[in-house]
């Protein structure tokens, strides 16, 4: 199928061409009262986002702070629980997928711990920390730690094991295999779990903030009770570029270190 | 025939019998025990055993080419792994200049069959890493030079920058070659390492292996299916009989033609009766196994 995919600016102009149908139709949408009366359109929307946007790092205090400032509130929560992560996912996916009783007695563990919601450990977090900065970065290190586990362990498991017998053969050191064929050989599949953690990560810290009192996701709960709903729809639109931005990272890093393409 | 027949377990007395061997295999067995699942270990069932080599026993001079040939699946792989250190024989034990072997060291150098190359290195680092890892007192410009050495020692000086997804299959397993010898082993250990290369590929690598050991006369011990392979390079044919518990069936020794012709092998007259028992030892051991399954 990819070959047949369009590319090159007939692809762009496909593109821009979609989005403003979309834009288009929800203006009708919205004009008709087709979604309830007061539903913002798309021009309303724009509009208000170039406010936003011209003025993003504003500070009026804690309910009436810039897109921008919230943003960042929000990114710096993520890159730090987000890091904390992977920083843990990392070693402990190569210990598991190096030792058998290492997997054998975390597996239970991540098996039981990966399918919880994110936003189950919000009170255990507030309960802890009574502080939300915390908690909003300890929701983000739990949420994000799985896929980034998972993935590395998987990727040690799989490793091609001549390449592992070609270092044992050559007299290297555990840690020489580890630190020179292991770690190369699982990359891809740390940045792929990087990939997702991020993604995942990126999804929690709007929900943890609507309880925690700032942030992005704070901003549309503000603005709910505001019954701002052209906000809403501002906020949605930057918190997918956003995500879309950090994605794009990890793509880049992804091919760059991909040694199979 | 004799030098595979010898019994007594001690370590002197392997030794004494064969004072010119550097790789004495003494009565190794192998057996691999299919994993068991948790379940049927608390039941205390037997897991399913499966005897590869029984009761091996081979000597290999110093200084010659020797060739394990053998039916698909006998177990040459086994024995080469075993006489590598990468893994441990059942029973039995295998000394290499006159002392057991407790796991792999830079005195062999091993030349896997799928070329093992890691993907992420250039042929130049790979090579690197090798002569890095085995000889950690070489300074890393040392090292360096060792490696681009080797690598031109097999014609690769151009292409040593390259990533094996770059390279062909005679490219990749030429950068193995260099990478197995630029530790500078005593013992070179090959698992058929042409078999996946198309003839004209497989011939020309033949003959380069051949130079390069004319040069430098070191023990290599080369697994091969081929007999056209193991007549063109070896000293010495090693016969396996098939699996389950494989053992030594012959050893054959070649006349001592060197340089050897191609041709030589069609036409040598003692060649061509060689050549005629292999290829009868052989299909009696495949018709064996294909009858039996
Ligand atoms: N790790 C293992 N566990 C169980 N059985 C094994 C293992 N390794 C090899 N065997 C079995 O031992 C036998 C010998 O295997 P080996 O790979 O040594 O044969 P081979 O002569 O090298 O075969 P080929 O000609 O296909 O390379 C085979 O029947 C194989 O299934
Ligand atoms: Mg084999």
């Amino acid at each position: 199928m990819p070959e047949n995919r369009l590319s090159g600016p007939l692809a762009v102009a496909v593109s821009c061409l979609s989005i403003l149908l979309a834009l288009l139709i929800w203006q009708i949408l919205a004009t008709q009262g087709v979604l309830g009366k007061n539903f913002p359109g798309s021009v309303k929307t724009l509009e208000e986002l170039v406010w936003w946007l011209s003025d993003p790092f504003f500070n009026n205090g804690p309910n009436d702070l810039g897109i921008g400032t919230n943003l960042l509130i929000s990114l710096r929560r993520v890159l730090i629980g987000y890091g904390l992560a992977v920083v843990v996912a990392v070693p402990l996916g190569l210990v598991m997928g190096i030792s058998r009783i290492a997997d054998a007695s975390l597996n239970p563990f991540v098996q039981l711990l990966k399918p919880v919601s994110p936003l189950a450990w919000l009170p255990i977090g507030l309960f802890i920390f009574r502080d939300s900065e915390l908690t909003g970065v300890f929701v983000i290190f739990i949420s994000s730690i799985w896929p980034t586990l998972i993935n590395t362990a998987f990727g040690v498991s799989s490793i091609n094991p001549d390449f592992l017998r070609v270092s044992r053969s050559l007299g290297a050191s555990q840690l020489r295999t580890i630190h020179k064929v292991v770690l190369p050989a699982v990359m891809p599949n740390i940045l792929a779990g990087m990939r997702i953690s991020m993604g995942t990560a990126w999804l929690v810290i709007v929900a943890a903030e609507m309880l925690l009192g700032s942030g992005i996701g704070y901003f549309i709960w503000n603005e709910w009770n505001n019954l701002s709903l052209p906000n809403i729809f501002v906020a949605i639109i930057v918190i997918g570029f956003a995500g879309l931005l950090l994605d794009q990272v990890f793509g880049w890093l992804q091919k760059r270190f991909d040694y199979q393409l | 025939m004799p030098p595979a027949m010898i019994s007594s377990p001690a370590t002197a007395a392997a030794v004494r019998t064969f004072p010119d061997a550097q790789v004495v295999v003494e009565a190794v067995s192998k057996v691999f025990q299919s994993e068991r699942s948790l379940l049927s270990r608390l039941r205390s069932r037997p897991g399913d055993r499966y005897v590869a080599l029984e009761g091996v026993d081979l000597a290999i001079e110093k200084n010659t080419f020797v060739s394990i040939i053998g039916p698909s699946g006998c177990g040459k792989s086994t024995l080469l792994n075993l006489i590598a250190g990468l893994d441990r024989p059942s029973s039995g034990q295998i000394l290499v200049d006159g002392e057991r072997i407790k796991g792999p060291g830079p005195d062999r150098g091993i030349i896997f069959q799928n070329y093992a190359l890691m993907p992420w290195l250039t042929a130049l680092a790979n090579v690197e890493y090798a002569v890095e890892t085995a000889c950690p007192k070489l300074s890393h410009g040392q090292a360096r030079e060792r490696a681009r050495q080797y690598l031109s020692m097999v014609g690769l000086e151009r292409s040593m920058h390259r990533y094996p997804k770059q390279m062909s299959g005679g490219m990749k397993q030429r950068v193995a070659i260099a990478r197995a010898l630029s530790i500078n082993p005593t013992i070179l250990l090959m698992d058929e390492p042409f078999g996946a290369l198309d003839a004209l590929t497989r011939a020309y690598l033949q003959e380069e292996v051949l130079r390069i050991w004319e040069n430098n006369r070191i023990t290599v011990v080369l697994i091969t299916h081929s007999i056209e392979e193991a007549l063109l390079l070896s000293d010495k044919i090693v016969l396996m009989s098939r699996g389950p518990a494989a053992r030594i069936a012959d050893v054959i020794d070649l006349p001592p033609l060197r340089p050897r012709q191609r041709s030589v092998i069609d036409q040598h007259p003692d060649f061509l009766a060689i050549k005629i028992r292999l290829e009868e030892h052989l299909l009696n051991e495949t018709r064996a196994v294909e009858e039996r399954t």
